[in-house]
């Protein structure tokens, strides 16, 4: 029974790695012939989900391995820890970079933002895999989404602002995509840093977040024009 | 007068070159792009190191700016850009 559960989630995982590199590469030609710094972010943070996923399948299997309930419980311990701070170094730049993706004109001009994403994101994995503490574990990624959202509300009222002084038709669903995006990849963190926490609702976030990814792939390839 | 983004003052600046039989002097491209002087230098430089654009001689043996492969490229993919763009809020 566990075991197919795992199965099942890995086959999701996959399927949302493959979506994510999908978007990757779709992007590539219009990247290449822009270099607009918009599509640059918004790629890379879909490259980022796809290796967090990569780390999370990883997880799962050693979990399942290695017949432990958390991944930090697992012997020898330096591969939990590395694989850990991976999942969750990636995780937090791939919500990094997406919402950087939308904001970054408001930011041109200021020096060592990225640089910053990367080391915020060192600092998240890092008190990761040194805490035991479960509401530290939560708090964490409560204080992400707190970024995400807070981000993503600011960029909304902006753009709604833009297109009414421009006469453009209302802003697209886009914002409503990204916050269900943000709130179901924190719940895949908790799922993966405290397993009992979300146990009941693993199926409806595997489901949910496969939905999100597969709707955002079809909007890039409608888009792209890529087959 | 609205403010043009750098994209759409590169595509004005290929659309030039391409409306003008894809070779036109650097003198008219600058009048005609309507960007200022520096601009043009800092646009045609980047374009010229994109391969977007390239300098050759015409049969008078004036030097002249035409369209790569790469600036055709630029100029069909130039709606989906902004439109991709604008459907993901970049």
């Amino acid at each position: 029974m566990l075991l197919q559960g795992v199965g099942t989630e890995l086959i999701y995982s996959f399927v949302i790695i493959v979506c994510s590199l999908m978007v990757y590469r779709a992007t590539r030609e219009m990247y290449e012939l822009s270099s607009y710094k918009g599509i640059k972010y918004f790629r890379y943070a879909f490259l980022f989900f796809a290796i967090a996923y990569l780390f999370k399948s990883f997880i799962k299997f050693l979990l399942v391995y290695f017949g432990a309930s958390r991944i930090i419980d697992i012997t020898p311990g330096f591969v939990g820890m590395i694989t850990l701070f991976a999942f969750m170094y990636f995780s937090s730049l791939s919500v990094f970079y997406l919402l950087y993706s939308l904001i970054w004109k408001r930011w041109s001009g200021r020096y060592g933002i990225i640089t910053s994403f990367h080391i915020l994101s060192i600092a998240i994995a890092f008190i990761t895999i040194t805490t035991t503490s479960i509401a530290v574990l939560i708090g964490i990624n409560l204080f992400i989404l707190a970024i995400a959202i807070i981000g993503l509300i600011i960029t909304y009222n902006e753009s709604r602002t833009h297109k009414r002084s421009k006469n453009k038709k209302k802003g697209s669903s886009m914002y409503f995509i990204y916050t269900l995006l943000f709130i179901f990849w924190i719940f895949n963190i908790v799922q993966v840093l405290v397993p009992s926490f979300l146990q009941f609702s693993q199926i409806l976030v595997d489901l949910a977040s496969l939905g999100i990814f597969l709707t955002i792939l079809y909007k890039v390839l409608k888009k792209t024009g890529s087959n | 007068m609205k403010k043009r983004g750098r994209l759409e003052i590169i595509k004005d600046i290929l659309r030039v070159i391409q409306e003008n039989r894809n070779s036109i002097k650097q003198t008219p491209l600058l009048r005609k792009s309507n960007v200022s002087t520096l601009k043009f230098k800092e646009y045609s430089k980047e374009l010229l190191e994109k391969e977007f654009i390239k300098e050759t001689q015409n049969s008078y043996g004036e030097k002249v700016i035409s369209l790569t492969q790469k600036g055709y490229d630029f100029l069909e993919k130039y709606k989906t850009i902004i439109s991709f763009i604008e459907e993901f809020e970049l």
